[in-house]
């Protein structure tokens, strides 16, 4: 007798209470006849704000964020946007790492005082016991945002929770660190794609980010070099037009391809409609990773 | 008696437990105890100590990467408080520009990615991670319904990063922006930024009106039972925001408070934080966000959460787009009216039916059109070419208050500037007074009160929590992170 899958799943769901299956075997059945063919994702949120997934969602250059969930990879868990809640949600994380191959990506820094504390994900599993053991038979470790690769403003001085970043807890594994406050969509997506293609990370700079991105400082790609900066020409209040440097800019300093690839893009293969030093603000260096501790205080505008 | 413990609850914004307790109460399984715990913490208000006081705008916006325009907006507010400074017309005009941009995407991002998939079910409609594991429940939409609400769902992944977009244009870049100053915005005002604007605001009212304000009506339909559940405190509580003027007390959305059935005033130093179920140590009763000693205690006997329990004048107020709503629908603005009395005249309701699940949907719904309208008669006001700021210098004494709204609700920021450094930062988010855990007077928070009455029917399943929780759109970065104030010896480690 043929069912749809539909039905079959009305089925098992109607059957799971009679034979008192738990969540977790309820997650196995609905996953048989889920897609296979998608690389698995688990996406953990330690010290975070969620800006960095935030920023994900902006996602159009390469790609949208729909295409990247429905065609690319298998989000099997991640807080902010997944279906199940709590016993169910945790089953998803627990299922997803028993076997290898499944991409592991951080947001937000690991707290490492009090043993862990100061941050739980679930009942026995403080942020850092979870790095620890998800990063184990992960095929790659991405630490998104500047938080998760140096312990960025959840670090800030004098980091009363011992934050730190994911490389310093993950050993023998490499970690790819695509920072940023937040992180852009593209680094992040540009990457994860590097990967299900070449199945190798890209190449890293000596900080462990993708060369791609960061190699470049600011300041060698500012379209204000040739304009203003090596005129002289430099902004003395904000808000005014000329090179930002004077003002507290730190592109001098922070490696990332913003000049180009700006953001909030608006379409498919088109870079962004603005960025910071498009608005006449100076860069806060927050790719780096001194972020941002030494990259502040960000202003200088006493000389006016 | 039966206990249910949700942890993590997914789709809000950070690490929450949520715990209640399950009785049979006429039959039915109801909630008759709830616990809010926030698991995580960092620390902000020891960390701003000793900055420069103009890098709090850039500090204080990662308290939250969902609302950082929000807290962008409270720290200039603060700032230009402290060093005596106001933004001319376009600079006040652009940066309610980027917030209401923020604000939008904010709330359809909300009713569609973090609550709609309480009352969708999805089976046969798309059935891959992370859209499984589901719960699955009986009274859920499924069918016609259930495709067009998926369908809105991915096209409202488009609208939120159209928001985000238009944003940048007066914000530089989104989800942070780094625009925001004391004294104005850094961006300036073209013909062509003004029209670029206009057209992505012109659209996503269309999506506004025709696809997310239907689609709450649509929900609120089939589960009107829910205009019944999830009443909560019934005390409101919304500083206002989107400053007409720069007076500070014409603003689009008003100040006001709804205590004990009563429209009231806000007075600032009515408001204090309890600790008493909180992990840090007490040193006294109720302190004003201005006063006090704070310091972490991980393992004291009794606390269950990171967050504190502000209160005003000792009462439990809730805020958000619900609080802002009914304060705006009282002090009698015609359009909130209009709309409000609209929605319940569809469900032959009267107004207390907006103490509920429901309600905060659709507060939330017809305040993203409100202001999505709003915005677009602000453009009109926008002058290319006449400044957008003006310099101050930073005070070396000075102490200052920026008080506003997140999409969540009600965002005040404190200061205190000594030597030209910040010795003192404070922070009380929307979050911190909805998702409060008791206070010293054993008074549940708002959200813990609201689970008060919920009927749970499959403990497997406890759905009707998710919802109740869901509706008032937590984001538990923003309530842990904070403050107040901090001690007076230096060295130690205090955080908040």
């Amino acid at each position: 007798m043929y069912i749809s899958r539909r039905e079959f799943i009305k089925l098992c769901t109607a059957m799971s209470g009679a034979l008192g299956l738990n969540s977790s075997g309820l997650l196995k059945l609905q996953k048989v006849l889920a897609s296979e063919s998608a690389t698995p994702v688990i996406w953990l949120q330690g010290q975070g704000c969620t800006g960095c997934s935030t920023s994900l969602l902006n996602s159009i250059y390469y790609m949208t964020v729909d295409d990247l969930l429905l065609h690319t990879i298998d989000l099997e868990f991640h807080a902010t946007v997944m279906a199940g809640a709590g016993e169910l949600a945790v089953s998803a994380a627990e299922d997803a790492r028993v076997n290898e191959g499944y991409v592991l990506v951080v947001e937000g820094a690991i707290p490492t005082g009090e043993n862990g504390r100061y941050c739980y994900l679930w009942p026995g599993m403080t942020a850092l016991k979870a790095i620890k053991e998800f990063s184990k038979k992960a095929a790659f470790v991405l630490a998104v945002g500047t938080c998760a690769a140096y312990g960025g403003i959840a670090g800030g001085d004098p980091n009363p929770t011992g934050a730190i970043g994911v490389g310093d807890i993950v050993h023998g594994k490499q970690v790819i660190n695509i920072p940023g406050c937040p992180a852009h969509p593209d680094w992040i997506v540009g990457t994860i794609a590097h990967l299900l293609i070449n199945g190798q990370a890209p190449i890293l700079d000596r900080y462990g980010r993708p060369k791609d991105y960061y190699q470049r400082t600011i300041h060698s790609n500012c379209p204000n070099k040739q304009r203003f900066h090596d005129k002289a020409l430099f902004a003395r209040e904000l808000s005014e037009t000329g090179c930002l440097s004077k003002l507290g800019c730190r592109g001098m300093w922070t490696g990332a391809d913003c000049p180009v690839r700006k953001w909030n893009s608006g379409a498919e293969g088109e870079y962004g409609i603005n960025w910071c030093i498009g608005g006449r603000s100076p860069c806060q260096g927050c790719t780096e990773p001194d972020f941002p501790d030494g990259k502040s205080p960000w202003y200088t505008l006493e000389l006016a | 008696m039966t206990t249910i413990k949700i942890d993590p609850v997914t789709r809000i914004e950070g690490h929450l437990d949520i715990e209640v307790s399950i009785e049979v109460d006429g039959g039915v399984q109801r909630v008759v105890d709830a616990k809010s715990s926030a698991t995580m913490f960092r620390g902000f208000e020891i960390m701003l100590k000793g900055r420069d006081p103009r890098d709090a705008t850039i500090y204080t916006q990662r308290i939250c990467g969902v609302c950082p325009i929000s807290h962008a907006m409270a720290s200039t507010l603060n700032l230009e408080s402290a060093f005596g400074v106001q933004p001319p017309k376009n600079g006040r005009i652009l940066r309610n520009l980027v917030l209401g941009a923020n604000f939008i995407m904010s709330h359809i991002l909300h009713f569609y990615h973090l609550a709609a998939l309480d009352y969708i079910n999805t089976e046969g409609v798309v059935d891959i991670s992370p859209w499984i594991p589901r719960y699955v429940t009986p009274d859920m939409v499924t069918e016609g319904t259930a495709v067009a609400l998926v369908g809105h769902y991915v096209q409202a992944l488009e609208i939120r990063r159209k928001a985000h977009q238009m944003g940048a244009i007066f914000g530089a870049k989104l989800p942070c922006t780094s625009t925001f100053v004391p004294g104005g915005c850094t961006e300036v005002v073209t013909g062509e930024k003004v029209s670029d604007f206009s057209s992505l605001i012109g659209e996503i009212q269309g999506f506004i009106d025709g696809v997310y304000v239907p689609d709450v009506l649509t929900v609120a339909e089939v589960f009107s039972d829910y205009f019944s559940i999830g009443t909560g405190c019934g005390n409101m509580l919304a500083y206002g925001v989107f400053d007409l003027d720069n007076t500070q007390t014409s603003k689009l959305l008003p100040r006001g408070r709804y205590t004990d059935g009563n429209m009231e005033d806000v007075d600032p130093l009515e408001i204090a934080e309890c600790v008493r179920y909180s992990r840090y140590v007490a040193e006294g009763g109720d302190l004003n966000p201005s006063v006090g000693i704070t310091e972490p205690d991980i393992d004291k006997p009794g606390a269950y959460s990171w967050i504190k329990s502000p209160r005003y004048g000792g009462k439990v107020h809730e805020v958000g787009p619900l609080a802002r709503i009914f304060v705006s629908y009282l002090a009698g603005e015609p359009t909130v009216k209009e709309l409000v009395d609209d929605v319940l005249t569809h469900f032959g309701a009267q107004t207390d039916a907006l103490f509920s699940v429901l309600g905060r949907h659709a507060a939330r719904a017809l305040e993203c059109k409100f202001v999505a309208d709003a915005m677009v008669d602000w453009l009109d006001e926008l002058d290319p070419g006449q400044p957008v700021y003006e310099y101050s210098a930073i005070p070396e004494f000075a102490t200052g208050m920026g008080l506003t709204e997140a999409p969540r609700g009600a965002l005040g920021h404190w200061i205190e500037i000594n030597e030209s450094t910040i010795s003192r930062y404070q922070v009380i988010t929307p979050t911190a007074w909805n998702a409060s855990p008791r206070d010293h007077f054993d008074q549940m928070g708002p959200i813990e009160q609201a689970l008060v009455g919920t009927p749970v029917s499959d403990f497997e399943q406890p759905i009707e929590v998710l919802r109740v929780v869901h509706s008032f759109d937590p984001c538990i970065a923003c309530a842990v992170h904070l403050i107040t104030p901090e001690g007076k010896s230096l060295g130690r480690f205090r955080v908040s």
